[in-house]
């Protein structure tokens, strides 16, 4: 990047099923207020606001226009962002390029989502091909079954795995104020949830949630003159792939899908030879649990097939040497238009030290998060406590 | 926390959007629904250069960025690359209408296809009687039922569980 670019502040609304205190703009402005407040700075600080979610899912387009005022972005130049599940990241993406380039200093990037206010299963079905797949459009939990029934079959997993994912969401959960599903499960209550579509049970899948994330991205001057704990962007990266190849299906493939090339675009870009070591936090994307045991495999965490291993041994664990998710992750908050966002704001407090219950109790200097959806496709951002390292 | 101890009453209003779509499948896709409907065939198209065969085709190799080239038949059998067996009564966006759970969908790979197709599994939805790698056929409505959609595929079953009749609907 031409300039370096810096995390200096965030904030993020607390996450539930109803939110029927706020509407749309004003849950926006909570999320906006928090992250101005953690950065110390007010809206005229800000250059630009760039503001995101899934598109018509709260049956309005153009929410960056008529939510200017709790936007922020009244008088100021800005832009949407809207790619699907990775569209909290590509907000990021898309503001620390323009702080990078030199064209603004102070971004506000913004990501939300009022599910409670649509039909995600209605609209979502409307993201696969009208005559070629849409019939068949199972939600979210008919692609993550295939690919979990794909998984087992491949590498021998069983439920059990899947059920230990789930009970560490949840349980890490229940350390972050923020997190909508706070629940004291074992693994026997996962494995005795109502069955949605084999594999995937209630608790193997993610929330539907409301809720909002704010950052505010400056450039290195900036950072270093107002921020005490500024987090620096070190890389990000995306990667697409192609419509009607669902490459996560087939978890043995060994085509270069876009996952494990995002993956070593952004290892290649700062050296890293082992991921597992370089980064000491993760916060990745996960919408069902099975998706989380082929991140592991995908970003090369472990050997392929040894995802249900790695959570089998509790690595991965908020103690563990290779944590994922203390937050909770997806599993226990998705509010779409801010999920992505929300990782990487999360991981960013780990390496303030500033997660509270949930901060990992080893030292955190550097973090990895991904983002997923559309056809398949990612942003990963890698962080740091280190502007060079 | 929400606000808890506001007193005054708040509205939300249900709305139904309602959005009519013509939507053109264009030459490639049309000529594949063409074949379905009309002779009961499949077909992909192969890159000239990765040399995948993609279906539904379309003009353009995503990977290598040339122009797709030959079509390719395929057989109506493949494998059953994934499944599930759906207990939640999902609307069919296409219709409307639920479709009545519990039901098996799955993936299938047609033999020499590069690409994936979705549908439903004529099985019983037991786990015991679904493997990842069993062999699937495809089963068509009648010729003069086709309308020219994925719908025209009524579902994929075991090549064994298939009656002569079923069969016929192929010639």
């Amino acid at each position: 990047m031409k300039r370096k670019v810096a995390i200096v502040g965030g904030g993020q609304t607390y996450h539930a099923s109803r939110r029927h205190d706020v509407n749309q703009v004003e849950m926006v402005n909570e999320a906006v207020r928090a992250a101005l407040a953690n950065a110390r700075m007010s809206i005229d600080d800000i250059d630009a606001v760039i503001l995101g979610n899934m598109e018509f899912f709260e049956g309005c387009h153009m929410t960056d226009c008529w939510m200017v005022d709790g936007s922020g972005a009244y008088g100021k130049p800005g832009l949407k962002i809207t790619t699907g599940g990775t569209v909290g990241a590509t907000i990021v993406c898309a503001g620390a390029h323009h702080v990078a380039s030199g064209l603004f200093d102070n971004v506000l990037c913004i990501g939300f989502e009022k599910q409670e206010e649509g039909d995600t299963g209605a609209i979502l079905s409307g993201v696969a091909h009208p005559l070629y797949g849409r019939s068949m459009a199972g939600a979210a939990v008919g692609y993550f079954a295939m690919m979990a029934t794909s998984y087992m079959a491949a590498w021998g997993a069983r439920e059990v795995h899947s059920a230990l994912v789930a009970v560490k969401a949840r349980q890490n959960a229940r350390k972050n104020p923020y997190a909508h599903l706070k629940l004291d499960i074992t693994v026997e209550d996962a494995l005795n949830s109502r069955m949605l579509a084999y594999p995937i049970r209630m608790l193997d899948m993610c929330p539907s949630s409301n809720g909002a994330c704010a950052l505010i991205l400056s450039d290195e001057k900036t950072a270093r003159d107002r921020c005490k704990k500024p987090v620096w962007i070190r890389a990000m990266e995306t990667a697409h792939n192609e419509q009607f190849e669902l490459d996560w299906r087939d978890v043995r493939t060994k085509r270069p899908i876009f996952s494990k090339v995002c993956a070593a675009r952004i290892y290649n870009k700062l050296g890293i030879t082992d991921p597992a070591k370089y980064f000491d936090v993760f916060e990745i994307y996960d919408p069902a649990t099975w998706a989380e045991l082929v991140w592991y495999e995908d970003l090369g965490l472990c050997a392929p097939g040894e995802g249900f291993r790695l959570i089998e041994a509790g690595k991965t664990d908020i103690g563990g040497p290779i944590p994922v998710n203390p937050s909770g992750g997806v599993l226990s908050t998705n509010c779409i238009g801010a999920s992505a966002m929300l990782r990487i704001w999360e991981a960013a407090l780990q390496i303030r030290g500033d997660a509270g219950e949930h901060q990992v109790p080893k030292k955190v200097r550097r973090a990895l998060t991904t983002a997923y959806g559309g056809t398949n496709w990612t942003v990963m951002t890698a962080l740091s406590e280190n502007p060079g390292d | 926390m929400p606000n808890e101890t506001m007193e005054q009453e708040l509205i939300d209003i249900p709305m139904t959007v309602d959005i009519p779509y013509r939507f053109a499948a264009g030459p490639y896709l049309s000529k594949f629904l063409t074949e379905l409907k009309e002779n009961g065939k499949f077909f992909g198209i192969q890159c000239p250069r990765c040399q995948r065969v993609q279906m539904p085709p379309r003009i353009v190799c995503a990977v290598c960025h040339v122009k797709n080239g030959n079509w390719v038949e395929l057989k109506p059998e493949g494998i059953l690359a994934g499944f599930t067996i759906m207990y939640l009564p999902l609307t069919d966006p296409t219709t409307g209408k639920p479709h009545q759970p519990p039901f098996v969908y799955g993936s299938v790979r047609l033999d020499g296809s590069d690409s994936v197709l979705d549908h439903f599994i004529n099985i019983e939805p037991v786990i015991d009687k679904i493997k990842v790698g069993m062999r699937m056929r495809a089963v068509l409505r009648p010729r003069k039922d086709r309308i020219g959609d994925l719908s025209d595929i009524l579902y994929f079953e075991p090549p064994a569980e298939q009656k002569k009749s079923v069969n016929e609907e192929f010639s």
